[in-house]
């Protein structure tokens, strides 16, 4: 299993700035990391704003996905754990590297936006939930502001 | 036939068409057998995070038969259908067959349609295939290729013959892969990696070279880079994705009294513990002034990755490495600790970023259950070259000595 050394360095004010020192494969399956805080963690090209840890619970909210309290604090745990991971991409040298958004594109595969009808508009219908002659149902809509 | 991707969320859902891949097998006159367990949504590694069962991997009933298209892997090692279909977002078909001792086939990104694929991370996904001999998958990878003008990332190149290539051991030379050039992957063999699963490796290789091949070490040093970038993009782009289950056109609906607890109440209980913990780092990772860091920062290692892979293929014909670290563990085993579940993604998740095509395929057993249990070889090829893999693992596999692999728990199977 994994075993997993943590330093965590807690300045009085906020906010914390920390940095994860990436490991090679071969020590990472034990994923052993160091954090140490520093002034600046990021390199030149990104925004030198401060990465705050996730907020599970407005998270949530954003993703519109209701959990419970127990979930709140298990799921956080967890997140918190994966997304410290995620940092050891910070120590990358991306300068000058073009962000690839998949592996190849061979560009402009586009159909004619032209509308057809789907023959078997019966079967989407049987899906839908709530269904009234035409309209999907679903609750009023409660302004928050 | 009911399609739920293993979720609570879609547990009735029918869908209204077939993909554009299922279509294809039935104009052939395949025949659908049946659906096969998954991690839901396809995020997993072991088949756990199903939400209906678990899948008892056939080499022993205690261990996981790998995932996320662990039911489909399971399928044709227990010989319950002679193919199956699968996805591989980041290793989900291959992984599996290296733990269930049967082929697994991920094409290069764009060779099979994705329509009708429900979506994981659209940049990732592809439909791979299963079948007990490589032959059997190349022949179900033939069926299902080709262009479809309802999925804009399918490619428009030509679709060789992958069906009719495999020629029988008779008529093999003393060196059927004489001059074919392999590159080890120097960073799948260091430590970490199960001592079983590295001589098996070595073995494969050494059992190439007899058959003729060349075979040199290659580094590839973005390699360890590729499991948090992965991580990074699968969960943002399925955060976007499975926004779509809100439960208002389909599937189960939470009933509210108000529209956004409607959708928190539905997807609160509609979804399973892994995939609300992608969705919300995901969210994370794509936030105002988080973008650059995470989503962004993983592409630009996409690039690296993509170079490195590229690299080494202008100086080889295909490159091979472990399909996973271990062989299969068991049931429970890594189901609370994340990082170490995915760290057993290492070996596959850098080909899904670089859209190579890869197979997988039996290469020995290692020590564990009543016979033994399977690892498999990974071969990688360059992008649209699955005729080359094709024909490299199946002299592979037929040259190899042994008994087949067929799970002992099978009575009297050929």
């Amino acid at each position: 299993m994994a075993t997993r050394a943590l330093l965590a360095v807690v300045t009085a004010s906020p906010p914390r700035m920390i940095q994860i020192k990436a490991s090679t494969f071969s020590s990472s399956l034990k994923f052993q990391r160091h954090i140490t805080t520093i002034g600046r963690c990021f390199s030149s090209d990104t925004n030198p704003s401060v990465l705050q840890p996730p907020d599970v619970s407005r998270l949530a909210e954003t993703a519109r996905i209701s959990l419970t309290p127990s979930e709140i604090e298990e799921c956080g745990a967890k997140i918190r754990q994966v997304i410290d991971w995620f940092g050891q991409l910070q120590q990358v040298d991306v300068s000058s590297v073009e962000p690839a958004i998949r592996a190849e594109m061979e560009g402009g595969n586009l159909r004619e936006d032209a509308p057809e009808t789907f023959e078997n508009r019966e079967s989407i219908r049987a899906s839908i939930p709530r269904f009234d002659e035409v309209y999907l149902k679903v609750p009023k809509v409660l302004n928050k502001e | 036939m009911p399609s739920t991707a293993a979720s609570r969320i879609l547990e009735h859902y029918r869908p209204p068409f077939d993909a554009t891949a299922v279509k294809k097998i039935k104009e052939m006159g395949g025949i659908v057998v049946g659906k096969t367990n998954m991690d839901e949504f396809g995020m997993g590694s072991t088949t756990e995070a199903s939400a209906f069962q678990v899948t008892a991997n056939p080499w022993d009933l205690t261990r996981v038969p790998g995932g996320s298209s662990g039911g489909s892997a399971a399928a044709v090692a227990a010989r319950q259908c002679m193919v199956s279909l699968g996805s591989d977002t980041g290793g989900s078909v291959r992984q599996p067959a290296s733990f269930c001792g049967v082929v697994g086939l991920k094409p290069t990104y764009g060779r099979v349609s994705r329509f009708g694929l429900m979506a994981y991370a659209s940049s990732l996904d592809v439909i791979g295939c299963f079948g007990s001999t490589v032959a059997d998958a190349g022949m179900l990878l033939h069926a299902v290729s080709g262009y479809d003008r309802f999925d804009s990332t399918s490619s428009k190149q030509d679709v060789p013959e992958f069906d009719t290539q495999f020629l029988s051991m008779d008529s093999f030379e003393s060196k059927p892969l004489k001059g074919v050039r392999v590159g080890l992957i120097r960073e799948t063999l260091e430590e970490g990696v199960d001592s079983g699963v590295r001589s098996a490796t070595q073995e494969a290789a050494s059992h190439l070279e007899a058959l003729g091949c060349v075979v040199t070490e290659v580094s590839l040093p973005s390699f360890s880079l590729g499991l948090p970038a992965y991580y990074v993009i699968a969960s943002s782009e399925s955060s976007s994705n499975l926004s779509r289950y809100d439960g208002v056109r389909y599937g189960n609906q939470v009933m509210a009294d108000e529209l956004n607890k409607l959708y928190e109440c539905s997807r609160g209980q509609g979804f399973g513990g892994e995939v609300k913990m992608r969705i919300l780092m995901g969210t994370y990772a794509l936030s105002a002034g988080y973008y650059d860091a995470y989503y962004k920062r993983a592409q630009q290692v996409r690039t690296l990755i993509r170079k490195d892979f590229k690299a080494a293929l202008d100086h080889n014909d295909i490159l091979i490495s472990p399909a996973a670290p271990s062989a299969a563990y068991k049931i429970g085993e890594k189901k609370d600790d994340p990082l170490a579940m995915y760290a057993g993604d290492i070996m596959t998740v850098n080909v899904n970023l670089a859209g190579l095509p890869a197979i997988v395929l039996p290469c020995g057993l290692v020590e564990g259950g009543p016979s033994g249990l399977p690892v498999g070889l990974q071969m990688i090829g360059a992008a649209f070259d699955e005729e080359k893999l094709l024909k490299v693992g199946h002299i592979f596999e037929q040259t190899l000595k042994g008994s087949g692999f067929v799970p002992p728990t099978l009575p009297n199977v050929a």
